[in-house]
């Protein structure tokens, strides 16, 4: 038969509709679709985490100074899970999310993961791999050029902590190879150890035996964001809720205040003031230790020198105290003040503590003073629940070091901080001043090459875009940190270091624990990029050098010298993974104290060497703020959250995931601010505003809280990094970029509080 | 979901949370990412699409300084057992495909990603926002696959996921009493990983029909309430606070009502 | 041998040229949904604006809306078929078509909004039978099939494909038996209509949507089926007075739109009361004992207590009294008011049962959670409007719709 057009498309249609009827009723379409959905259940881009033996490794976290115990699970030798290690004395299985974390500062983007050299310009991020030949050659050699034309101080080095053998095996390299340029940042614990040592003329970690004392008077500290380490305190405050009492002395409601029995809101920078006028009570009302202060305190009431003036005593110095003046101070109703003098007089073992938020900056030297006084006069030196010193470690015994003559000329040069200098005899170190150093006139810079251990100045420094430029000055600068942070990002060379799950190093129990309490972090895993022990990468750089240099290092690496160094505790060490020094606080009654006096001194004739310049004896004299006040109408001042870190080692991603909305909205940081400030500025809840400081600007949003003062406005630290990853870079601001350093007369630390600073809506 | 509650010795695990206790410092938030391969975004701060299987919320009481209080507010599921026979919680009896189910032997709301087809009824039907979609493709940048768990299955996209109470912890726990031949589990043997992570010991988590675990007493001492429970969902979550603008903020009250002189008209299970 | 025309014989159609442009227009905008749609499909739900706490959104009302407007087909296929009203079937041909447009919209945006559209059938695989979402799943798929073997025959009216004994044959013996589909049809749509009532109304823990006791079952059940008969033909209604703007012609007689405005008319206000008993129990009783005064709803800047108005006065009330009054839906500037509100009223209260249900927040200490679409949610939104006028416009050209076409515009 003839097919047309038409028919044809007929039967097609006919053949195509019947065919597609007949494949349904046959298998084939249905095994199809059932076939996708078990695809879209294994998509191969769907990570399915390899299973095996589950085994566990204890080991000590080193995220921080408070080193926690921590039980790292691993699966089939890849580590998935840390815990906390209910053993371990420091932190008796509590962590902080940081130390949740853990996993992401072993892998992830932020990691260096071989030795760079930098291309281009300085914090362009354009990197050479090279190999770790090639970098040590390129440091040694430059020391090397450095020494030879006789200036071996114009070499610095910043570390995060001079505790534990690691610093000390680098503060042991700066020696030998002859710079007395060893920096460290200081916190509150300096201003404390200061206070400590003019009073008792002991040099060594304070201790403040929180667990034993049933009332904690907390000038600002935050006890449980992350001050005296947070895995300690938070383990502390759980396991002490019910037994301690902590009032709080703060003009905004932290996370510590919030919790504490008693929040008392104060004039932000009169600490010190209220710790006298409380003093003033306790002295007016006779409820101090009669027993401490008649046998054991010298400079109590007036006395006389040995030239036969007479002077006035710590009872002189409080007069001017009385609650009515103090409670104008500090805006604390005067009522309150006599209360919270009788209840902390009377506790049974009452501790006064200092040291603002995490103890991130030291404060003023008569803060910390007065603050300890307050302490003395209840007798709470040396005791249980009390304040005593911990001796400074000497577990780690070193071999005699020799240097030679252009290391010995070296050391004889000043600091380059001005620590320890005339000014500031008492001072350990001042990085805090470095930058003005640096800053002569010509090129004649003092510091020709840098070493970062650990630290990572280019983010926490105060008024951090002038440290930058400072630090440019500076020809030549390595980093040793395994991430890619902000210091690092600006160096020459990165040497980078092993993460703390693959690093071999002993822990030192951090300020604040009432025993000595050394742990050895071990590594987790093999290293898993090209890094090298830190340890290691000094002691090879010190072989290169030659001489007297390597003679001071006579292992082949940094794990046979620390067997070398720890000696008998090595063993014990690799058997229980702690080993606790005896640190018993003397019995009361017993006291020995390293002063003039022999006794514990109100009136610290160590600070004055003789002279009443500056007063010896603590006053209140307003910190002074940056900034004129009729431009500036607010004051900034940084706060800490334990969700976020604000130190050297910044924030995982997981970290900054738990952060609020109203801390943090995609790139922009927010300000905390009193709802009458904001109206007044005519600010509403997440408007986006600018904000002013004599150091810098920034875009941010407000939140407002009714928990801070009026006037104040609050940012958190930890925000704001450059470097790291694109999980952490462009995030919010760096409150250290908008605030600057204000050095205290007598110490030369840090006491800044706030800046003056603008808001203005866009 | 058919009642399968035979056996008599039938578990209802659940949680008590000191509100007094939290210090809001958010470790079991992160525990808890760790633990359950939770993902992660270069932008996290966008709540309402950031997956957190328990989130820690800012109360404050609105007061204005110095009076104001701040009480911080965990909230993974509730594991919500619903009216009537349990099994009726909001979420599990809308799912069209039963890729969430009631666990009759532990009281446990399971979710299934692999059945999930991402309808996300279940999300308008929970209260308590614990319920979060995959609104991405979950990527592990840089080597971090590495540190994934093989006891939890990474989700894919358009898929909802939940705490589960850790329910692999569960299975563990029980296969090594199986094991050692053992029909019971004791306290300690099964634990959350949030429990478990608090520093501050502020979750307390057990079988609330075991008169000999710790959160049998807790959930019955006058401090105690749960969210929303006048909405009839039953939670396993349970809450402890001194505060009574905290416990008002819990739940929804007329003017003239006092919560704590109010009984709750949710009958218990044993 | 001369071709059999496309067209129906005795009717006139406007020319090619006109007609493709027309097409064209529409298929752009269909095109630009398509896009859309794979950019869902490829990239994922993050193409949306919906969030954790949004997850039904415009497009859960878009089906809702769409199943309530069909109910045209449903009821006019009741009245007609099985009540008998032998007018309707002047218009019943189109209500079928516009139901299928609506069904078949509302199965195509339910499968982009599922996160994982290729296990959507795991909704009738691993069915939970408690759940109202199985329950219009099932249905809305069997009415749906139903709606296409109503909309068959007519296909087969076409004078090409009637040509074919074969098909002739086959066309004559459906409309035989169509009062049977008809009536399976009425069947199906009382049951899902109604689940769909209960999507919203069985979330206990959302105070704004939940009901309970009677208010539940059949309460909910019965306003959401109520509603749809009620609003459906009206929007049948609407849909034949624009065609015919657009044709400019007469279609159907006013005898016939009269008649079905006003059973509308008298489906609306019985709703409209009904409804209004519901809402009262609900804000007096249910709500409060959750702890919520209805005023607590309605607390903010877009869901203002206006909304709950505008739903059952002005689009309820007004709308039903103008159908219900003689002189009302004879006027035809009354009647086109009527049922414009009317279609607003019943597309307001589904996007109230969704959208409001999720910006409520059920905590005291969260705020009104805010919802603004993306455009791939319109665009796939838009979609089946360009695909509706597509179908209509080729069913209209080249089939006898309207039957009372030929009478009212005689060609000489
Ligand atoms: N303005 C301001 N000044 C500050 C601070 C601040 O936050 N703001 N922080 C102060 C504080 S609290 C301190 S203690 C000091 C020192 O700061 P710390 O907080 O004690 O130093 P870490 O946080 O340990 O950072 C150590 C650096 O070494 C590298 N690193 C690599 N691996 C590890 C590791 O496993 N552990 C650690 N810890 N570091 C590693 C990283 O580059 C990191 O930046 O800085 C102080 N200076
Ligand atoms: N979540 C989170 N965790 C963190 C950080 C973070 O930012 N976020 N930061 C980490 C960093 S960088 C640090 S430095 C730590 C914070 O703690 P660190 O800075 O590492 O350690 P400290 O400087 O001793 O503690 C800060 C201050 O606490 C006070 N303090 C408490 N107890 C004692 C004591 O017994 N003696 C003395 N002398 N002082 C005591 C002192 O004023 C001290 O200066 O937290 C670490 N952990
Ligand atoms: S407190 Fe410090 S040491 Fe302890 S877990 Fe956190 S980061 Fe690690
Ligand atoms: S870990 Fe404990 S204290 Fe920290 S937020 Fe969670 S519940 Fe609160
Ligand atoms: S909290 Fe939400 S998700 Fe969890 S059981 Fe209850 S309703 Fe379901
Ligand atoms: S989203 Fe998944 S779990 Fe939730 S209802 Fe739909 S299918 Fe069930
Ligand atoms: S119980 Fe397990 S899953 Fe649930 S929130 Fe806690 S840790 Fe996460
Ligand atoms: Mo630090």
């Amino acid at each position: 038969m003839k097919i047309d057009r038409r028919s044809f498309l007929t039967y097609t249609t006919a053949f195509v509709l019947g065919g597609a009827a007949g494949s349904m009723l046959s298998p084939a379409p249905w095994k199809l679709t059932d076939d996708i959905a078990i695809w879209t259940q294994n998509w191969p881009w769907t990570p399915v985490p390899e299973d095996g033996e589950v085994t566990h490794k204890k080991t000590v976290c080193t995220l921080c100074p408070c080193g926690c115990g921590i039980d790292v699970r691993l699966v089939g030798g890849r580590p998935v899970k840390i815990e906390g290690s209910t053993d371990h004395p420091v932190n008796k299985g509590s962590l902080c999310p940081k130390g949740f974390s853990g996993l992401q500062y072993l892998y992830g983007p932020a990691r260096v993961t071989t030795p760079l050299k930098r291309e281009g310009k300085r914090g362009e991020g354009k990197w050479k791999k090279i190999t770790w030949d090639e970098a040590l050659t390129a440091v040694s050699d430059k020391l090397a050029e450095l020494r030879a034309s006789g200036r071996p101080e114009t070499v610095a080095c910043i570390a995060d902590s001079d505790q534990g053998t690691i610093p000390n095996l680098i503060g042991r390299f700066m020696t030998a190879y002859g710079s007395p340029n060893f920096l460290c940042a200081a916190t509150a614990k300096d201003a404390v150890e200061q206070a400590i040592y003019v009073t008792q003329g002991k040099q060594g970690v304070p201790v403040f035996d929180i667990q034993n004392a049933d009332f904690i008077l907390s000038f600002g500290a935050g006890v449980l964001e992350g001050w005296g380490g947070p895995g300690r305190m938070l383990n502390l405050y759980g396991a002490g809720k019910s037994s301690k009492t902590i009032v709080q002395v703060e003009p905004r409601l932290s996370d510590t205040a919030a919790k504490a029995n008693q929040w008392i809101a104060i004039n932000p920078g009169t600490e010190t003031a209220l710790a006298l006028g409380l003093a003033n009570v306790i002295i007016n009302e006779s409820l101090y230790d009669k027993n401490f202060v008649e046998n054991f305190a010298f400079g109590f009431d007036r006395w006389t020198d040995e030239n036969g003036v007479t002077r006035d005593g710590f009872t002189a110095a409080v007069k001017g105290y009385e609650p009515a003046k103090v409670a104008q101070i500090t805006g604390i109703n005067q009522a309150d003040i006599t209360a919270l003098a009788r209840k902390f007089a009377k506790a049974a073992a009452p501790i006064a503590i200092n040291g603002r938020g995490q103890g991130l900056l030291p404060g003023g030297i008569d803060e910390s003073l007065a603050v300890l006084m307050l302490n003395a006069l209840v007798g709470n030196i040396n005791k249980k629940g009390g304040i005593s010193v911990m001796p400074d470690f000497d577990y780690a015994k070193w071999p005699e070091i020799k240097i030679d003559e252009v290391a010995s000329k070296g050391m004889q040069q000043p600091r380059v901080d001005g620590a320890g200098s005339e000014q500031f005899p008492n001072t350990r170190y001042l990085l805090n001043r470095l930058p003005e150093a640096l800053n002569v006139a010509g090129d004649g810079v003092p510091i020709q090459a840098l070493l970062v251990t650990d630290a990572n100045p280019l983010y926490t420094m105060p008024d951090t875009e002038a440290a930058k430029k400072a630090f440019d000055r500076i020809p030549f600068i390595v980093s040793f940190s395994p991430y890619m942070d902000e210091t690092a990002s600006f160096s020459d060379y990165i040497l980078p270091n092993h993460s703390y799950l693959e690093r071999l190093q002993d822990v030192p129990s951090a300020a604040g624990i009432s025993r000595q309490v050394i742990s050895l972090s071990t590594p987790v895993v093999k290293p898993v990029y090209e890094t090298r022990h830190i340890g290691d990468a000094f002691i090879m750089i010190a072989q290169n050098l030659g001489g007297f240099i390597k003679n001071a290092f006579p292992w082949k690496d940094y794990e046979t010298f620390l067997k070398d160094a720890l000696k008998e505790h090595w063993r014990n060490l690799k058997r229980k993974g702690l080993v606790e020094l005896s640190h018993n606080p003397p019995e009361p009654l017993t006291y020995l104290f390293n002063t003039a006096s022999g006794k514990f001194e109100f009136y610290p004739t160590a600070q004055t060497n003789g002279t009443d310049q500056p007063a010896a004896l603590p006053a209140y004299a307003p910190v002074p703020i940056e900034g004129d006040m009729q431009r500036f109408d607010l004051v900034l001042t940084p706060y800490d959250t334990i969700r976020l870190a604000g130190g050297n080692l910044a924030s995982a991603p997981f970290m900054t995931k738990t952060v609020d909305d109203t801390v943090l909205k995609k790139e922009t940081s927010f300000v905390e601010i009193n709802p009458t400030t904001a109206r007044g500025l005519n600010l509403k809840e997440g408007a986006t505003a600018r904000l002013t400081t004599p150091k810098g600007e920034a875009t941010v949003k407000v939140h407002l809280y009714d928990g801070i003062m009026p006037g104040i406005i609050a940012m958190p630290r930890g925000l704001g990094h450059t470097a790291y990853s694109v999980y952490l870079a462009d995030k919010g601001t760096n409150v250290n970029t908008l605030i600057g350093s204000i050095a205290d007369p007598a110490s030369g630390l840090d006491m800044a509080w706030g800046i003056r600073a603008q808001l203005t809506r866009i | 979901m058919k009642e399968k509650n035979s056996h008599s010795n039938a578990k209802r695990y659940g949680m008590v949370i000191d509100l007094d206790k939290c210090t809001g410092c958010g470790a079991c938030m992160v525990a808890c990412y760790s633990e359950n391969n939770v993902p992660f975004k270069t932008d996290e701060t966008n709540k309402l699409d950031s997956i957190n299987w328990i989130r820690v919320f800012k109360l404050t009481n609105n007061k204005p300084y110095p009076d104001t209080e701040v009480c911080y507010l965990p909230m993974p599921c509730m594991q919500c057992d619903g009216v009537g026979k349990h099994g009726h919680s909001p979420c599990v009896s809308v799912c069209p495909a039963v890729a969430t189910d009631y666990d009759y032997s532990t009281g446990i709301v399971s979710q299934i990603y692999t059945r999930c087809f991402g309808c996300r009824y279940c999300m308008a039907a929970c209260p308590y926002h614990a319920r979060k979609f995959n609104w991405w493709d979950p990527a592990w940048p840089a080597d971090t696959k590495k540190y994934l768990s093989p006891n939890v299955s990474p989700r894919m996209r358009g898929v909802v996921e939940k705490c589960s109470f850790c329910f692999h912890r569960y299975q563990q726990a029980r296969d090594k009493a199986y094991l050692e031949k053992r029909a019971e589990l004791e306290e300690h043997e099964y634990q959350t990983a949030c429990a478990q992570a608090c520093p501050v010991n502020a979750i307390t988590f057990g079988d609330l029909n075991n008169k000999d675990h710790a959160v049998y007493k807790l959930k019955s001492s006058p401090t105690a309430f749960r969210l929303l429970e006048r909405l009839q969902t039953n939670p396993k979550v349970y809450y402890l606070t001194s505060k009574s603008w905290v416990r008002r903020a819990g739940d929804n009250y007329l003017a003239h009502e006092e919560p704590e002189n109010m009984k709750t008209t949710v009958k218990e299970h044993h | 041998m001369n071709e059999t025309p496309l067209i129906p014989p005795g009717v006139k159609r406007c020319s090619k040229w006109q007609f493709s442009l027309w097409m064209a227009a529409v298929t752009a905008v269909l095109l630009w949904g398509v896009y859309a749609m794979f950019l869902c499909w490829f990239k994922g739900l993050n193409q949306t604006n919906m969030n954790d706490a949004y997850g039904f959104a415009l497009w859960i009302w878009a089906d809702l809306a769409v199943i309530a407007l069909g109910g045209g087909a449903f009821f006019s296929g009741f009245l007609t078929y099985i009540v008998g009203k032998d007018d309707l079937k002047n218009i019943i041909n189109f209500a079928v078509i516009i139901g299928f447009i609506c069904y078949s919209s509302a199965l195509l945006i339910l499968a982009i909004d599922i996160g994982q559209p290729l296990r959507g059938w795991f909704i009738f695989w691993h069915a939970n039978v408690h759940s109202m979402l199985t329950e219009v799943a099932f249905c809305l798929s069997c009415y749906f099939a139903v709606l296409t073997i109503e909309f068959i025959p007519l296909i087969l009216e076409n004078p090409r494909l009637d040509k074919k004994p074969f098909l002739h044959h086959l066309s004559h013996n459906m409309h035989g038996i169509m009062a049977v589909f008809a009536a399976t049809g009425v069947f199906l749509s009382f049951f899902h209509q109604g689940s769909l009532g209960g999507v919203a109304g069985v979330l206990f823990g959302r105070p704004f949507a939940y009901r309970e006791h009677i208010f539940i079952w059949p309460f909910t059940f019965f306003l959401f089926t109520w509603s749809a008969a009620a609003y459906g033909p009206c929007f049948t209604i609407l849909v034949t007075k624009i065609t015919e703007k657009i044709t400019g012609k007469k279609l159907v007689k006013d005898n016939v739109i009269h008649l079905l405005a006003k059973i509308s008319g008298w489906m609306i206000i019985t709703y409209i009361i009904a409804k209004t008993a519901d809402t009262i129990y609900w804000a007096v009783v249910t709500a409060p004992n959750a702890g919520f005064t209805l005023m607590d709803f309605y607390a903010s800047p877009t869901y203002n207590i206006g909304i709950l108005f505008a739903e059952i006065v002005l689009c309820g009330f007004i709308p039903g009294l103008i159908l219900i009054t003689k002189r009302g839906r004879e006027n035809p500037l009354l009647l086109t008011t009527a049922i414009i509100l009317a279609v607003i009223g019943v597309s307001l209260n589904r996007w109230v049962m969704v959208l409001q249900v999720m910006a409520v927040p059920v905590f005291s200490f969260n705020n009104w959670y805010t919802y603004l679409p993306s455009w791939q949610e319109v665009a796939t939104t838009v979609l089946p409007v360009a695909y509706g006028l597509i179908v209509i416009s080729l069913a209209y050209r080249y089939l006898p719709v309207f039957p009372q076409e030929k009478e009212l515009n005689p060609i000489d």
